[in-house]
């Protein structure tokens, strides 16, 4: 699909009223993790790394997303969610035996790792996960479809859209604080919220984004 | 470099964070761990915080306590969902049952101030026949208070709140006007209206306790579309923001980062509270314990305070303590329109329409309301991928959508069912203490009614032209039931003014006592009954009668 | 002054608007042109440049009553109608009226100073018709004055004085007009009521302050704040009263 907001980055309004210092500590903090070596075992992060990659593809044109990175940290930070399905382990072992039956599942299919698999092979295996039709024995101790829609998902899901680059591909305002917004109703917008790409217009989106901040 | 406030606690040494000052304190009271205080009241939220300052303006002496930071909003509040799961209740709690609640967002805070600090800020009033759902609609239980007496204490809430709401209410008995004139409608509110409208139904500006003017130190709403992961601006009137200042200024002492565990008794009555702070365990002595925990913390700490002389746990002679678990039904319809709706911008349900919580030629019981929606970007990604398994380069497509998706989300009435309770798991948690099990699964009739409300508000969206249309159909929110009010000591857990029927200086003020949650969101109830609970208190203890 | 008022908060609120309609750029270049002409009148008092002023207080009048359609169209369209909500942040059905008033007025003072009495059948020279129009100008500019200042739901008590001074000071007028007899107490309220305009803009100003970022964040709070520029047109329309006052003082004195 063709992007419509090419020409618009959150992070040009990182030193506007739009972002207050706390959000600026914050995003600067997170945009700067890198994948902490000491949380699962090296294959699990290949698996994790791999699984990413389909789930949440990177943006073209954009700074990448460090989601692998940003699911580490949370698996590391031993930080729940408020609630655990109790047919599920807690978060660090849920990736765990999560990740090690999805490189199972790729040996029982493909005969070879799941990092090793190709991208069609890939989602072939994520796709059985996610309907619970598997074939490997590992999923005895932990339910695919639970890990799916309990764990991977949201786990992945939430570190991608934490990004400004995956703000800025959606057109999302980004952080609004002190300034929020002023024009609010069907079709309007502020000049400091992204224009979409539209061929018709007479003033280009490119031109509209480079002066709205 | 600055103290971490979700590591050390703020509010000591005779002073308290002033929430309206980066950096800023104001003078704290403080009371010593072996004076009997009039009232500890256990959590900060929208029943404790405005109870803590009910109960100290009229000059009893009060410890709240809250497990949770004590935050400065202007200073410690990122326009990000991710750094503001901060404010919820992440500890460890386990789900099941047929429908498991997924916990933490919008059914729990852990910060002074309660879950009014990630609230949506929706406040609105029982219909009155919700009071009375067993007499005058059929189902349900009634509570053992007049609707009558709750409007004048809706009315004390929404002006300390500072509500903005409509020049004229469309449903229910009249009401005084919202001391400030509502907030423009935002394009996913107009969306509501237009549909409303074609489908011959009535509508309105979400009454919302956030300020459409400057009030005091606050500056009115702008609009910046974070509301539920706390507001960093103060427009948005939290317990936190409206209530507990004045509760300090009349002499209460707030303690954060403060657990309690158990609660005391000694000859059938309490004496105290355990609690932990900076890793040590603690005991405030008390003449009244008020549990204001929400509806999973509630029952849990009154069943983990079980002792000889009360083995099933305290206030539980009925044994309704963390039964009839309520929840709301909070599903949705979303759909495609060609016009840029932005609904990232505004407080996300900036219009209502109540229509379904007053007509009753309904197939099934209880009322729902529904409200126009403004998922920020996490959320939004979770409903898609929840809701319409998308993920890969489909999900990311679809979000850069989002920009032209326009949504309704429905606040639906669960009936108390005995089935669906909190009870406490083997598991224990940091503090030592057993993690509560809760357990939920949805009946027949809620069922009915999510079948009613989803064709509903796919209808409404149908008639202004949305495509491409789908419904999110797992979704809850809001608590309550856990320790019921009513009126006699076999069929519930307190009376009408939140006093427990087992032990006579035990009280319990928070959405736990609703015997039902009709089909709005509770806040303005839960402090309406706080605030009466802190005029009945007043009343009993000049007779003598506490 | 009044001119100037139209031209200021017009600018900003259609900017607000985005010149969404192409249209919104007119009040800006009637008002400008207004002020133009008005501005070079002070300059030269008897210049007999005719057709420009004419042409210019014309379109101001013209451009105010078709703004009205507009706003009143754009009232009407949004979820609601003729709602409250509708009157407080949709196009203001009062503004264009401002407009209007100041091409009116305009074509007064111009024909004053060239020493004709009449606009049309109207005498001027009484001073009774300026009086008039002023008197109904208060009445309207106030009425935008209270549903704005109720949209602030009355949060500081000074909002009440745009309210309460300037009916006073119209019915004042009004009562001089009829009688054909200036007052003392008018002439008191009218200085009263210029002043209060130029205050509101102290007390707008100290209102965008309070918003969310105060005066750093101007992008958004002028814009959502109390709007600067709208006071002033009472103190416009104050001044032309001040001036059917003397008009009909000097007439009493002529006549003896």
């Amino acid at each position: 699909m063709a992007e419509t907001f090419p020409d618009y980055d959150v992070l040009a309004k990182r030193n506007t009223p739009s972002w207050n210092e706390r959000t600026r500590d914050v995003i600067d903090a997170r945009m700067a993790k890198v994948e902490r070596p000491d949380i699962l075992a090296e294959r699990q992060r290949d698996t994790l790394r791999a699984v990413t990659a389909r789930v949440v593809p990177q943006p073209a044109h954009r700074a990448p997303v460090n989601a692998t990175a940003l699911v580490l940290d949370k698996i590391g930070s031993d930080n729940g969610d408020g609630f655990r399905h109790h047919e599920l382990p807690d978060v660090r072992e849920a990736w765990a035996r999560g990740l090690d039956a999805i490189d199972a599942e790729a040996k029982s299919r493909f005969d070879t790792g799941f990092a090793r698999c190709s991208a069609y092979q890939q989602d072939e295996i994520l796709a059985s996960v996610q309907n619970g039709d598997v074939k490997a024995p590992d999923w005895a101790t932990l339910p695919p479809k639970l890990f799916w829609s309990w764990r991977l998902i949201p786990d992945i899901v939430s570190a991608y859209y934490a990004h400004p680059s995956a703000w800025s591909a959606m057109g999302f305002g980004g952080p609004a604080s002190p300034r929020g917004y002023v024009r609010l109703t069907t079709n309007r917008h502020d000049p400091w919220e992204a224009s979409e790409q539209k061929n018709d217009e007479l003033i280009p989106a490119k031109v509209r984004n480079r002066h709205g901040y | 470099m600055a103290i971490d406030p979700e590591q050390t606690p703020r509010a000591k040494n005779g002073r308290a964070p002033d929430v309206m000052t980066p950096g800023g304190w104001v003078s704290m009271r403080e009371y010593p761990e072996n004076e009997e205080v009039d009232f500890v009241i256990v959590g900060t939220g929208a029943g404790g915080g405005t109870l803590a300052c009910k109960l100290a303006e009229a000059g009893f002496s009060v410890v709240a306590f809250d497990a949770g930071p004590y935050f400065r909003p202007l200073e410690d509040f990122a326009s990000d969902e991710t750094e503001q799961n901060k404010l919820y209740w992440t500890d460890d709690r386990i789900v099941d049952g047929d429908h498991p609640i997924k916990m933490g967002s919008n059914n729990s805070g852990k910060a002074v101030g309660g879950s009014t600090v990630h609230f949506a800020m929706v406040s609105l009033r029982f219909r009155p026949e919700h009071f009375k759902t067993r007499t005058a609609l059929g189902y349900g239980v009634d509570w053992p208070i007049d609707w009558q007496d709750m409007w004048n204490y809706y009315d004390e809430a929404e002006r300390a709140l500072h509500i903005s709401g409509p020049v004229s209410y469309p449903w229910g008995p009249k009401r005084g006007r919202y001391p400030l004139r509502a907030h423009p409608l935002n394009a996913a509110a107009e969306y509501l209206a237009r549909g409303a409208e074609a489908l011959g139904i009535k509508w309105t500006e979400t009454p919302l306790a956030t300020l459409s003017a400057p009030i005091g130190q606050s500056a009115p709403c702008v609009y910046r579309g974070f509301c539920v992961t706390g507001c960093s601006t103060n427009a948005k009137q939290s317990v936190l923001v409206a209530w507990l200042p004045r509760a300090l200024k009349a002499g209460a002492e707030i303690r954060d980062l403060a657990m309690v565990g158990r609660i005391e008794t000694r000859n059938r009555r309490c004496t105290g509270v355990h609690y932990q702070r900076e890793g040590e365990w603690h005991f405030q002595k008390a003449r009244n314990v008020v549990v204001a925990g929400y509806a999973v913390e509630t029952p849990r700490l009154l069943l983990n305070s079980a002792n000889e002389e009360f083995p099933d746990g305290l206030a539980n002679s009925s044994g309704l303590v963390g039964k009839n678990l309520m929840v709301q039904l909070n599903q949705a319809a979303w759909g495609q329109v060609d016009d840029e709706i932005r609904s990232y911008k505004g407080p996300p349900s900036l219009a209502i329409s109540e229509h379904w919580n007053y007509d009753d030629d309904k197939d099934f019981h209880g009322g729902w309301s529904y409200m126009s929606q403004g998922p920020l970007p996490i959320t939004w990604a979770k409903s898609l991928a929840g809701g319409r398994n998308l993920w890969g380069q489909a999900l990311i497509d679809e979000m850069a959508r989002n920009n032209h998706s326009v949504g309704l989300k429905m606040v639906g009435e669960v009936l108390p069912y005995e089935r669906n309770r909190v009870t406490l798991a083997d598991d224990t948690d940091q503090y030592g203490l057993k993690i509560p099990r809760i357990t939920f699964s949805l009946g027949p009739n809620e069922e009915a009614m999510i079948d009613h409300a989803t064709d509903f508000m796919d209808k409404s969206l149908e008639a202004v032209g949305a495509r491409e249309r789908w419904k999110e159909m797992d979704d809850t929110c809001h608590l309550g039931g856990t320790a019921r009010m009513g009126f006699d000591a076999k069929t519930s857990v307190v009376d009408a003014d939140c006093r427990s029927w087992d032990i006579p200086n035990l009280w319990v003020c928070d959405g736990s006592v609703f015997p039902t949650v009709g089909g709005v969101n509770p806040s303005l109830t839960i402090q309406a009954i706080a605030c009466r609970t802190g005029d009945r208190i007043k009343q009993m203890s000049a007779r003598g009668e506490l | 002054m009044l001119g100037l008022s139209v031209l200021a908060d017009s600018g900003l609120e259609h900017y607000r608007g985005s010149f969404r309609n192409p249209a919104m750029v007119f009040p800006l270049l009637s008002s400008s042109m207004a002020i133009g002409f008005n501005g070079r009148r002070l300059e030269k008092p008897l210049s007999d440049e005719k057709t420009g002023p004419l042409v210019s207080h014309l379109t101001s009048a013209a451009t105010g009553v078709v703004g009205l359609g507009f706003h009143l169209y754009n009232v009407m369209k949004r979820p609601g109608g003729l709602t409250f909500t509708n009157l407080f942040y949709a196009a203001p059905a009062g503004a264009p009226f401002a407009l209007a008033l100041a091409g009116a007025l305009g074509s007064t003072a111009d024909r004053l100073a060239r020493g004709k009495d009449t606009l049309g059948p109207i005498h001027l020279t009484s001073g009774r018709a300026i009086g008039l129009l002023t008197s109904f100008g208060l009445i309207g500019t106030v009425a935008e004055a209270t549903l704005l200042h109720f949209r602030g739901a009355y949060h500081d008590p000074f909002m009440w004085l745009p309210v309460a001074l300037p009916p006073v000071t119209a019915a004042s007028l009004a009562r001089d007009v009829v009688d054909d007899q200036p007052r003392q107490i008018t002439t008191s309220l009218l200085a009263a009521t210029a002043a209060m305009g130029l205050i509101g803009v102290g007390f707008h100003a100290y209102g965008v302050a309070r918003n969310m970022g105060g005066w750093k964040n101007w992008r958004q709070n002028l814009l959502v704040g109390p709007p600067t520029p709208a006071p002033p047109a009472f103190t416009g329309l104050a001044i032309a009263g001040l001036g059917a006052l003397m008009l009909m003082k000097k007439r009493r004195k002529a006549r003896g």
